[in-house]
């Protein structure tokens, strides 16, 4: 008995053997996004469909990660089942990289080619240490465009086409909190993740490395600046939870109540307020966004992976690279208000708005193709984690009055000087 | 012979009982356990992990390290701070555990409401507090009704340094008392109702029966709970996460010790410490078992007293 079914056991796993050579032409790679199920389901699936037809020897098989990615992605690697696209973003793919986790992409493909394909200013975003390694995906520009409640300006009376820079914007709102007591714009401060606050230095044109690469932002503008947001947080300009919550999730929230006047941003803002205040939306307003002192833009953006661990990686770049390219980033910022990283997407003729008088619609026209403007600002530190963390609590304790905003950015510096590896 | 091939026969049926339980636990509890403690005498990174190379044992030189970190020392003295809500939680627990065990009309519904908010998840208690304890929120509010603050010098609760892990414990003992209610009420209902009735005859009043029999003969529950409550507490984590987006703010005062071996490993993967790590969480767990000693010392040294 045993050993008849040894027997059958023994032919099953022969015809098993058999059946993996019969398909071994066919390689099946594994691509994983970051929080885009089930929303953009059909689009991802037809993108897949796409690349199969034009690759039948390639098979792709899709998963959607949350809020375990990276945790997912380690574990992957150390039990030898990495996937072979990853989807991660500035922070996570300069983390994987210098600790040796991904595939600098100049092995597959060259330099030249990544920078015919993508603006070079976002392909820098993913390049650690002079090797590129994430392909450029979708963006997003901080500033992009302002989206206001009319309603709350007038009565104010704000004159939204006389906002032109970043101090404009904060007198504005301070008239409108005073007029109406609503907020005007919440600005980054100190969002969860990141360091915001050097986002503000950098869009006034403040420095945040000198030319040896040591951390210099505590000269009297820097504290100037942080002084005045400081001031502003005190007289309740802008509200104090902004030291809890992210910026963008706190405007969203509170926009919709009609409890904040001005949204900066991309236009994937309005989505949730066309959602939760159809009312509000329809009303709501949309400019070309106030620029600090600095005149740039800063934005970021998603990027596709190969992990170093990956044992099919020519056809990981082959997908990637099609993913990513013009026409499906083109198609994707159609389905939803993304900012195209592809070279030449600011004069695709697919990205004109189609209803001149919704305002995703006109926003998203002013900002797809914008992908050129996207600019990360500053390169993080090495052992970015403990620096930010520091340098957030500096920023923290001086909106707290716990320390002057001098002492704040003084110790700031000094720690990361002294950390930064 | 016979007698003990039969005790032979049945512990290994017990032992046949018990091997699936206890294999799922060695592989996902002791194996875990083990070598996380392990990698806490070690230099183990997240690079070490990409280049395939094994953990090197560097012996205590992680703990030197978490101990001398001013981070882990607030983190401690938080994690400290917060086990005074396992004395205010359990006398409470036992309390609405003794009023709602009386039989009377609408019990069930009393019993019931203590109980949701064990049931409801974190992500949805996290926004109702939220909105409680916000400088405009409910909180403020009533206690404006109650003239009992400056309605000027208000502030949120979650942004005040002195007030924030207060406000956090305060979560954890509104989630925590239906628990331990619930426990504490099949503790009460295994007291035989004779005891009562001859104290009741014998001319004892309320506070007697509580004090001379209840409590007695509650004390393995007592025990039970407290040690439930002072290790979930010596661990909290997961209100710090939902209500400081993992930043211990402000100015780290919520900052608890497994904050900081969450932040070493799992909440910033790929940059993770395991080395770190790992001598950060023996080190907490070397708190927990002195915790859980000294519970078990004081309720035996009583027991012991009054038998």
């Amino acid at each position: 008995m045993v050993k008849k079914l040894l027997a059958a056991g023994m032919l099953g796993l022969g015809l098993l053997g058999l059946g993996g050579l019969a398909q071994q032409r066919t390689v099946e790679i594994e691509f994983w996004t970051y929080y885009l199920s089930p929303n953009f389901d059909n689009y991802i699936k037809g993108v897949i469909a796409d690349f199969e037809k034009a690759n039948p020897s390639v098979k792709v098989k899709w998963v959607d990660k949350q809020d375990t990615l990276e945790r997912d992605l380690t574990a992957a690697i150390a039990l030898g089942k990495a996937p072979d696209v990853v989807n991660l973003w500035q922070d996570s793919t300069f983390a994987a990289a210098q600790n040796g986790l991904l595939t600098p992409l100049t092995e597959l493909t060259t330099q030249a080619a990544l920078e015919s394909a993508y603006y070079p200013n976002v392909l820098s975003i993913f390049t650690v240490d002079g090797k590129p390694y994430g392909f450029p995906w979708y963006g997003w520009v901080d500033q992009g465009v302002m989206m206001y409640n009319p309603e709350l300006l007038a009565k104010a009376g704000v004159d939204p086409n006389a906002i032109k820079t970043t101090d404009d914007l904060l007198a504005a709102s301070e008239k409108i909190k005073k007029a109406t007591g609503a907020y005007g714009w919440l600005p980054p401060v100190k969002d969860p993740n990141g360091a915001s606050f050097l986002g503000r230095f950098f869009l006034e044109g403040l420095s945040i490395y000198d030319a040896q690469g040591k951390a210099n932002f505590n000269s009297a503008a820097h504290v100037a600046l942080l002084q005045k947001y400081v001031d502003l947080m005190k007289a309740d300009v802008i509200p104090q939870e902004l030291l809890r919550k992210e910026a963008f999730q706190l405007t969203n929230e509170l926009y919709s109540q009609g409890k904040v006047a001005i949204m900066i941003g991309g236009p994937q803002s309005l989505n949730r307020v066309k959602e939760s205040n159809p009312e509000l939306y329809k009303k709501t307003k949309v400019v070309a966004a106030p620029l600090g002192a600095a005149k740039v833009q800063t934005g970021g953006a998603m990027d596709l992976v190969i992990p170093k661990a990956s044992t099919k990686k020519r056809e990981a770049a082959l997908f990637a690279s099609f993913m990513t390219n013009r026409a499906n980033q083109v198609k994707f910022a159609n389905v939803v208000p993304i900012v195209s990283t592809a070279r030449g997407s600011e004069s695709d003729p697919n990205l004109r708005p189609k209803d001149p008088n919704d305002p995703i619609e006109v926003a998203k026209g002013m900002v797809s193709g914008s992908g050129r403007f996207i600019n990360p600002g500053f390169k993080p530190p090495k052992n970015t984690d403990d620096i930010f963390k520091n340098f957030n609590d500096n920023i923290e304790a001086a909106f707290l009055g716990r320390k002057s905003a001098k002492q704040a950015l003084d110790d700031a510096v000094a720690f990361w000087n002294a950390n930064a590896k | 012979m016979y007698v003990k091939r039969r005790a032979l026969t049945s512990t290994l049926i017990a032992y046949a009982f018990l091997a699936p339980a206890l294999v799922l636990m060695g592989l996902f509890t002791f194996y875990p356990v083990i070598y996380g403690a392990y990698l806490g005498f070690t230099d183990y990174t997240i690079a070490d992990l990409a280049a395939k190379e094994p953990p090197r044992w560097v012996g205590f030189a992680n703990f030197a390290q978490v101990l001398g970190d001013p981070l882990f020392q607030t983190g401690v003295w938080n994690s400290l701070k917060y086990l005074l809500v396992v004395p205010v939680l359990q006398v409470a627990s036992l309390a609405v555990a003794v009023l709602v065990n009386q039989k009377l009309p609408l019990m069930g519904l009393f019993r019931t409401s203590y109980y949701v908010p064990v049931v409801t998840s974190i992500a949805l208690a996290a926004v109702m507090w939220d909105w409680i304890f916000q400088k405009d929120g409910f909180l403020n509010w009533s206690l404006r009704l109650l003239h009992l603050i400056n309605w000027e010098g208000r502030f949120s609760w979650l942004l005040n340094e002195h007030t924030a892990l207060w406000a956090i414990m305060l979560v954890t003992f509104w989630r925590g008392l239906g628990y331990y209610m619930v426990l504490y009420l099949a503790g009460l209902q295994s007291i035989p109702a004779e005891l009562e009735e001859a104290a009741v005859l014998d001319g004892a009043n309320a506070w007697q029966r509580f004090w001379r029999i209840t409590v007695p003969l509650m004390k393995p529950t007592i025990l039970l709970c407290s040690l439930l409550s002072t290790i979930a507490a010596i661990r909290v984590l997961e209100e710090i996460l939902v209500f400081t987006g993992g930043s211990g703010g402000p100015l780290n005062s919520t900052y608890t010790a497994l904050l900081y071996v969450y932040n070493k490993s799992w909440g910033n993967m790929l940059d993770a410490n395991f080395g770190i790590a790992g001598a950060a969480g023996l080190l907490i767990a070397l708190v927990g078992f002195a915790l859980s000693y000294l519970n078990f010392y004081l309720t035996r040294e009583e027991r012991g007293g009054r038998s």
